[in-house]
């Protein structure tokens, strides 16, 4: 297949809007190729999307369907030759996430939390999503067996627990929620700062957070850890996000990456003693990380109108439901995390969250590298993914952010420096923001890019880079990215005009990390007793066996090879 | 008044969802447009014409000239008047579910009985209804935070359960009784029951229930009694286990009877 004639955007290759043509042979990227030709002239061709940060399978999908059927309404569509019927807006059905991030031109996904005892379901519905490639990043902030490695100092054990669980969730890479708190909330309380002891553990959460970035780089896995900080959700707790990050400073990265990904930034980038004189501390985060080189962030922009929350923040979670007075669905996951469920909406007119909109555009345009943000909306947190397309027009104009803010509270203005921002990016910002940096963080060398042997993931937009001005034309710019006029996954074209034309399966990422024997047989040990004392299932039944993986890719990492457990 | 009579002339197993049947969508059609409309039947998509016998003045009109007339059993035909701005629709025989659902305006006629989901989430308009409704009249769908928002709902007969759950304006009238929970969760319309209703205003926060008589929540203070058109009542406030304001009133007799 040839892509003649495209305005390519390669960023990762130094490419900014050049005027060539693309190759691609057995699904991968070529230096020449023969078959289909694809006209592009003059289009806007760039590499298939990756989110890095996305809440599409698990329980908490499936609670937060069976709670809103009214959700359910909001985005049917009936099957057609190809595609299965697609069901709800924030909480879609497996098919519909499949679609609709093809649609966009996204070609990657990755859910952000999964309790390694509900991998297996977590598995069983990226199955079941269409198209896109994807993986799952597994929850270790509130495990009792981390915090007790943490308690004892033992990364040895900690990095052999971690190797096992990423093998028993199939998972891709550590992520941390709360650390502590989610085992606090058993104890209907949470922990307050990151030097807040979790109870009956003796452990605080920064030293959760520095032993799981340690053994994280011991086992050279391709992300580095995911952390979602504590009192995320609350005024103020912008010096929270700043202290945690303080803590990893002095940790090498074993890869050419971050040391830290924080998820959704802008859910902790609160100033304020409470939620009226909430204001956005947006500048000083991004000054943070503009001055500093080992964490990258995902937005986590919130979108008007309904999202629904879903975390491991147990705690976060009662809040929301007592703040909303909404339907609360709570989740006690036995040795390893909390959760909770609770649907959303975001108002114009609601000073708050008028303030939230503005901390996630401030983010995205205070922070000076690109390659250190990531465009998400933590979907469906701060509402569906779908949106992306308005996110990225808002990025591309002040007109269109000035003709929002007008719809806003007048709050907008006076405690966030929005309206002051002058800076539009442009497309190859844009690019890095949506594709390059996501991959480069999680460290998927083939996705992001389109140099030879890259995945053959491209979408093609109904956008004339070269005539259109973005500042003016922002309507034009959301209306095309909204629908690709070509999505190419793997070669194959899955997307023309905007429709589905192809639903082929995509593959699952996981890790599989080696550690040295006899630091697994310790840990087993020690594990095997947590099984037969507390878990409600058997240590035997607890891992996911391969057949729920019908298209793995194993990235490899660790030491040696990792000894045969069970 | 262009009239058009939409005649079913044998009872249906299999569904009809006959959401298109309203003034809106018919009244700028011929009749011979009218027939050739698609409506699912079960599974599968038919004309108008293969379900219905359709006469009347053939002309367009504008929908507020337009009077529909259904006749038959239509008991099986779902979602009639969805969404109706106006005109005049008048069924003469049973209606089936959701008639009259998210309807803006106009006038919906039932002269039998109404299946379930009658006008739920109905935002004006109104509904007569001469015989009894199903369950969740002027309610919001499963999931929704607000039921009906504004119009008016009139059943002459009886109403069944969850009657205007989550009733967030408007009013509805029933002569008869109601089943469990009418006004549950109300969020600030009016229901008048003439009947007995039981357990009324269960989460209700604002608005108010009268009820010729009821099966009264123990989450609802009473604050003595109040005279209303002529009839003494107890006067109840609550629902207390959501802290609401919503008043509920109960007559010791059937009201006006």
């Amino acid at each position: 297949m040839i892509i003649k004639g495209g305005i390519v955007y390669d960023p990762a290759n130094g490419i900014f809007g050049e005027e060539m043509d693309i190759c691609i042979e057995n699904g991968r990227i070529a230096e020449d190729a023969g078959g289909e030709v694809i006209d592009a002239r003059g289009l806007l061709v760039m590499p298939g999307g990756v989110d890095a940060h996305s809440h599409i399978a698990g329980p908490k999908l499936n609670t937060g369907r069976i709670m809103r059927p009214d959700d359910s309404r909001m985005g049917t569509e009936p099957r057609t030759r190809v595609c299965r019927p697609s069901t709800g807006y924030t909480v879609p059905n497996c098919y519909a996430i499949g679609y609709r991030y093809a649609r966009l031109g996204y070609t990657t996904a990755f859910e952000a939390a999964t309790p390694i005892i509900e991998a297996r379901h977590t598995h069983e519905e990226l199955e079941e999503i269409p198209i896109v490639d994807k993986g799952a990043l597994t929850l270790f902030g509130s495990n009792w067996t981390v915090m007790e490695c943490v308690r004892d100092n033992d990364l040895g054990r900690l990095a052999a627990y971690v190797a096992w669980g990423l093998r028993a969730a199939r998972g891709y890479g550590v992520k941390i929620v709360n650390p502590g708190g989610g085992e606090a909330w058993g104890f209907g309380s949470n922990v307050k700062s990151v030097h807040d002891p979790v109870p009956h553990f003796d452990v605080t959460p920064a030293q959760i957070i520095r032993a799981l970035a340690e053994v994280n780089e011991r086992l050279r896995l391709p992300h580095s850890i995911h952390l979602h900080f504590n009192n995320l959700g609350r005024p103020g707790n912008y010096t929270t996000a700043i202290e945690t990050l303080e803590l990893l400073k002095d940790i090498k990265p074993s890869r050419m990456r971050q040391v830290v990904h924080v998820a959704h930034m802008q859910f902790s980038a609160y100033g304020g003693t409470g939620w009226k004189d909430f204001e956005s501390k947006a500048s000083v985060i991004a000054d943070y990380f503009n001055q500093t080189n080992h964490a990258t962030m995902d937005l986590g922009q919130i979108i008007f109108g309904p999202a629904t929350t879903m975390t491991a923040d147990a705690p976060l979670e009662y809040a929301n439901a007592r703040i909303g007075h909404q339907k609360w669905s709570n989740h006690d996951i036995e040795l390893e995390e909390s959760s909770g469920v609770v649907p959303w909406v975001y108002m114009r007119k609601m000073p708050v969250n008028a303030v939230q909109w503005a901390i996630g555009l401030e983010l995205a345009l205070l922070t000076r590298d690109p390659w250190k943000v990531v465009m998400t909306t933590d979907h469906p947190n701060g509402g569906p993914f779908v949106n992306y397309p308005e996110i990225i027009s808002l990025l591309m104009s002040r007109e269109k952010r000035e003709e929002e803010m007008k719809t806003l509270h007048e709050v907008v203005r006076s405690r966030s420096t929005l309206p002051s921002i002058e800076r539009e990016l442009d497309w190859s910002e844009i690019v890095i923001m949506t594709r390059a940096a996501p991959a480069r963080i999680l460290g998927l060398e083939d996705k992001g890019h389109l140099g030879i042997g890259a995945d053959a993931d491209v979408s093609i937009y109904n956008i004339k880079p070269e005539e259109i001005d973005p500042s003016k034309d922002h309507a034009e710019v959301k209306a095309g990215m909204s629908r690709a006029k070509y999505t190419i996954k793997g070669g194959v074209v899955v997307v023309r005009d905007g429709e589905i034309v192809a639903a082929p399966q995509g593959r699952t990422y996981w890790v599989d990390a080696a550690v040295p024997e006899s630091e697994m047989d310790r840990m087993l040990s020690a594990l095997k007793e947590k099984f037969e004392r507390y878990y409600s299932i058997r240590m035997s039944n607890y891992m996911v066996q391969d057949a729920y993986l019908s298209n793995p890719f194993v990235v490899r990492a660790g030491v040696q090879p990792l000894k045969e457990v069970i | 008044m262009r009239t058009i009579t939409i005649k079913l002339p044998e009872h249906r197993g299999v569904p009809v969802e006959a959401e298109r049947i309203s003034a809106d969508v018919l009244a700028g059609l011929t009749i011979k447009e009218i027939s050739e409309i698609e409506v699912w039947h079960g599974n599968r998509r038919l004309p108008l014409s293969k379900i219905f016998l359709i006469s009347g003045d053939p002309d367009p009109d504008k929908p507020e000239e337009t009077r529909i007339v259904l006749e038959g059993d239509l008991s099986k035909v779902k979602r009639l008047g969805e969404g109706m701005s106006s005109g005049v629709m008048e069924i003469i025989g049973d209606a089936g579910m959701h008639a009259g659902n998210s309807m803006r305006g106009g006038m919906l006629h039932i002269k039998g009985d109404a299946g379930d989901w009658l006008g739920r989430e109905m935002r004006g308009g109104r509904i007569i209804v001469e015989g009894n409704a199903g369950n969740y009249a002027g309610a919001g769908y499963r999931g929704e935070r607000c039921g009906m928002r504004g119009g008016e709902i009139v059943i002459k007969g009886n109403a069944g359960a969850f009657l205007g759950e989550h009733l967030c304006g408007g009013s509805i009238e029933v002569m008869g009784d109601a089943g469990d929970f009418p006004g549950c969760a109300n969020q600030g319309g009016v229901i008048r029951i003439h009947g007995h209703a039981h357990l009324p205003g269960a989460e209700m926060v604002k608005g108010s229930i009268t009820a010729g008589s009821a099966h009264v929540l123990p989450s609802f203070a009473c604050e003595g009694t109040v005279e209303l058109g002529g009839l003494t009542y107890k006067k109840y406030i609550g629902d207390l286990v959501e802290n609401g304001k919503g008043e509920l009133y109960v007559a010791s007799g059937q009201i006006g009877k």
